[in-house]
């Protein structure tokens, strides 16, 4: 296993520090900004994981949002007697182990597409689960459920799960630094790169993107319980979204697909345009996210951290020119 | 046939919808050294290659490796007990770098991750790429992505190393650099078995010759003496009498 | 008995029309390999303008298809020749991608320009129903099954037996030997989707006469094309009838079954399941046979 190198972690831990001082200083508006980027953040590291390292890119994750969150609030509903602390830690472990069971028993089937055919069936999952979810009245998905307050008295409820979004943010990022730098890492690239070269060299690679795909959900699906306790209540509709979908592959691609911080920057970027931004513009939001797909695929397929390597590169060339 | 052979083959045979493609071949490889598979286009050497790596399965034979059966293996089990292949056409993981491509091999070779580091740099030496180590794959020559197939091989511990026409589309002095590769793995103590149509250096190289024509074995012994054998001869030129043949009265 | 039978002849006339929809997609997918996520947009935007044809000119909406078909032709021509093909050939990924970016771009644009509202168009004999061996017909979505049947007629007749159709057949099956013969492939291509939107566009005018419709449908419009794809196959007329029919039975006998709220859920999962057992639809793709 490769060191994480030094200054690398320095860099990230100041980050961390400046970022955790953010509601001390910053209006709720913004709070709440930030509280979207870091979910966002963390969401986006989840799935690629799966979709940047292994290069199975779903267009479906939000299913696992949708059923970590609901999970939580019905396991939850039965708990109301216990402290918040306790009832959120429930939740939590409801959360993750509904979406390991689900991706464990998806993943067999779905994983033997590759491709856009895994994509769109991962869609196909997405729908299927929100369908039913909604339909189905034991699911409450249409009625929508209800969450427990889990704020301790004493703090706002914005700075509680701004924190709390940065602290599961950085645990996403470990697990992803971690598996980036791992044996298992280097099994995913090899995946992504060429998988039947990989298979003949020994990489297990079934095993592989099963593994790679219930982390993948299960880490989504617990900041999908975070999430619902911050809303408060939630129906289908509010955790099974398109528009979530859609935005997971492009916090990848506009940051940079198959790296590890692409997806942390292209997270904080289109979030930033879209809440801040564009703020008073509402009716562009469609217009600017599509807008901004077109521009990356066209123009600049590495996405942010591409263009940047490729300045760095084009710089170290022009320097290593002798002098005319 | 000596009863240490690492790679025995026993009356393989293959059929394709009544096309005899590999007819009741047999032969055993011994260990550390070169043998080359010659043969007219056609004669089956992919076939044979498919069948010992467990692309195809045989109707009829078997195929032993280092003393146990591996008829009818899946290819990546077969990978993992030894046996390598180093394709024509290479596959290399493009984004990634040369070292990082022969590093899969040795992380996931033959009996786990041990010395990845060093199996790496060694496989590299071997191949005798390790000064583009740091070049992205993507960026390599046909010839250097030959080197990268074959060090990748070899970093997967194998000890058996089948080539698919190593030397194809090679100028003079890659295929030199190619055949003195052959000559290190073969010191390093992996046996070599490769498909090669570049006859100067199948001769120069190799240990022994097995001669495929229309899906059988037609000839298996040192080089000169297959060389010399008018079977052999007449399976590339045809007979003097022959139709095929060009005549001189034209 | 009669309810079976009433429903299966529900979901054929519904069927008929999705195959219209789908069969645009399944032409894109099988000529340029490329998956069209703004395929729905595309059948929208055929609504919208027929909506306002119809209101303007004062005709039937049905009689726009030739004016909207050509509207989309010259749209889709443009946007395949000078936006999609910079796709064609890379990562499936990226064409997936910057066709979803349009899509949402041209959903904003309708929302801009039309509402999010859900609209209607409605013909003149928008009430009119009769009956034929016990069954009841809506005579709405029997001109509407009659309009794509004789469409879907008319692509296959095209594929088939005009020298666009030849030369599209030609370029799906061998693009480098099509190249060597002089076919000027990016033109084609963008033929092609100038085809595709055209058919998918008069697809928009026939659901918007039976089905109310809003610019949030597209995604569901782009994933009906998937399914009727995967379920019938590749790049035929023929496979999209197919596929269309088994969708719309699949859909009316579900809705009437289970509830009506379930039609959805068994589109995606004949989605899912077919994707696993055959991702080329039963009757194949009818670009590789030569393979």
């Amino acid at each position: 296993m490769r060191r994480a190198s030094l200054p690398a972690v320095v860099v990230v831990l100041a980050c961390v520090i400046v970022l955790a001082a953010g509601p001390l200083v910053l209006p709720p508006f913004y709070v709440r900004v930030g509280q979207l980027m870091l979910y966002s953040a963390g969401l986006a590291l989840a799935w690629t994981i799966l979709g940047g390292f292994a290069g199975y890119a779903s267009f479906g994750h939000a299913a696992f949002i949708g059923v970590g969150a609901f999970a939580a609030g019905l396991v939850e509903l039965q708990l109301s007697g216990l402290p918040p602390a306790l009832q959120l830690a429930i939740g939590l472990v409801a959360g993750a182990l509904a979406c390991a069971v689900l991706s464990a028993a998806v993943a067999y089937p779905i994983l033997r597409l590759r491709g856009t055919f895994f994509a769109i069936a991962m869609l196909g999952v997405s729908h299927v689960c929100a369908e039913l979810n909604n339909n189905i009245d034991f699911f409450q998905g249409s009625l929508g459920l209800n969450f427990p307050p889990v704020a301790p008295v004493s703090v706002e409820p914005e700075t509680f799960f701004y924190e709390l979004y940065l602290a599961a943010g950085l645990v996403v990022l470990t697990i992803a630094w971690w598996i980036q730098r791992s044996r298992f890492g280097a099994g995913l690239l090899s995946i992504r790169e060429d998988e039947d070269t990989a298979r003949m060299l020994g990489v297990p690679t079934e095993r592989y993107k099963r593994m790679a795909f219930v982390v993948s959900a299960v880490l989504t699906g617990l900041l999908g319980v975070i999430y619902a306790h911050s809303l408060g209540y939630i129906t289908t509709d509010s955790v099974y979204r398109d528009d979530t979908n859609l935005d997971l592959i492009v916090y990848s691609m506009l940051g940079g697909m198959g790296t590890l911080f692409g997806p942390v920057v292209g997270a904080f970027v289109l979030v930033f345009v879209i809440q801040v931004v564009l703020a008073r513009l509402l009716d562009f939001h469609l217009f600017a996210t599509g807008l901004l797909l077109v521009i990356i695929v066209l123009a600049a397929p590495g996405g942010i951290l591409g263009l940047v390597r490729d300045f760095w590169a084009r710089r170290r060339r022009d320097a290593a020119m002798p002098a005319e | 046939m000596s009863a240490s052979s690492i790679l025995r083959v026993d009356r393989l045979s293959k059929s394709f919808r009544g096309l005899k493609a590999i007819s009741d071949v047999s032969f055993a490889i011994d260990p550390g050294s070169i043998t080359s598979i010659i043969g007219p286009n056609g004669a089956g050497k992919s076939t044979l290659f498919n069948l010992i790596t467990g692309y195809l399965a045989p109707n009829s034979g078997e195929v032993h490796f280092s003393g146990r059966s591996i008829t009818g293996l899946a290819t990546n089990r077969i990978a993992g007990l030894g046996i390598a292949r180093a394709f024509q056409i290479a596959r290399p993981f493009r984004d990634l770098s040369v070292f990082e491509n022969v590093r899969i091999g040795a992380l996931f070779g033959k009996s786990g991750p041990r010395d990845v580091t060093a199996t790496t740099a060694r496989a590299l030496e071997l191949a005798g790429i390790a000064h583009l180590a740091d070049r992205s794959a993507g960026a390599l020559t046909v010839g250097q992505l030959r080197h990268l197939e074959v060090a990748r091989a070899i970093a997967t511990r194998a000890d058996l190393l089948l080539a698919d026409e190593p030397c194809a589309g090679l100028n003079p002095t890659e295929t030199a650099a190619m055949i003195d590769v052959l000559r290190r793995i073969r010191a390093s103590g992996v046996t070599v078995v490769l498909v090669e149509h570049d006859m100067p250096s199948v001769m120069e190289v190799s240990d022994r010759l097995l001669v495929l024509d229309a899906g059988s074995l037609i000839a298996d012994g040192p080089p000169h003496d297959v060389a010399s054998d008018a079977h052999v001869i007449a399976a590339y030129l045809g007979t003097p009498d022959s139709s095929a043949s060009p005549s001189l009265s034209r | 008995m009669n309810l079976v039978a009433q429903t299966i002849v529900d979901g054929l006339v519904l069927g008929g029309i999705y195959a219209l929809a789908a069969v645009g997609f399944s032409l894109i997918f099988g000529v340029l390999h490329v998956i069209n996520l703004s395929h729905g947009v595309l059948v929208l935007i055929g609504a919208y303008l027929a909506l306002v044809f119809s209101q303007t000119l004062h005709v039937d909406p049905l009689l726009t298809i030739p004016l909207v078909m050509v509207v989309l032709f010259a749209i889709g021509y443009v946007y395949q020749r000078f936006l999609i093909q910079y796709t064609v050939g890379r990562t499936p990924l990226g064409s997936m991608l910057l066709t979803f970016g349009v899509a949402l771009m041209l959903q904003n644009v309708m929302i801009w320009l039309f509402s999010p509202d859900m609209k209607n168009i409605t013909p003149t004999y928008a009430f009119a129903s009769f009956h034929l061996a016990g069954l009841a017909f809506d005579a709405v979505r029997v001109s509407a099954l009659v309009a794509s049947l004789v469409l879907l007629c008319c692509l296959a007749f095209l594929l088939k037996f005009s020298a666009l159709g030849r030369v599209i057949r030609a370029t799906a099956q061998q693009t480098l030997a099509a190249r060597l013969c002089g076919v000027n492939v990016r033109h084609v291509y963008a033929l092609t989707f100038a085809v595709s939107a055209a058919f998918a566009g008069a697809a928009g005018i026939v659901i918007g006469i039976i089905l109310p419709f809003s610019p949030a449908d597209e995604a569901l419009w782009t994933l009906n094309a998937f399914v009727v794809v995967v379920l019938g196959g590749v790049g035929s007329p023929a496979g999209a009838l197919l596929g269309g029919l088994l969708l719309g039975i699949a859909n009316t006998l579900t809705a009437q079954y289970v509830g009506p709220a379930f039609p959805n859920v068994t589109m995606f999962l004949l989605l899912v399941l077919l994707l696993l057992v055959r991702p080329n639809g039963l009757l194949g793709n009818a670009f590789s046979a030569s393979r």
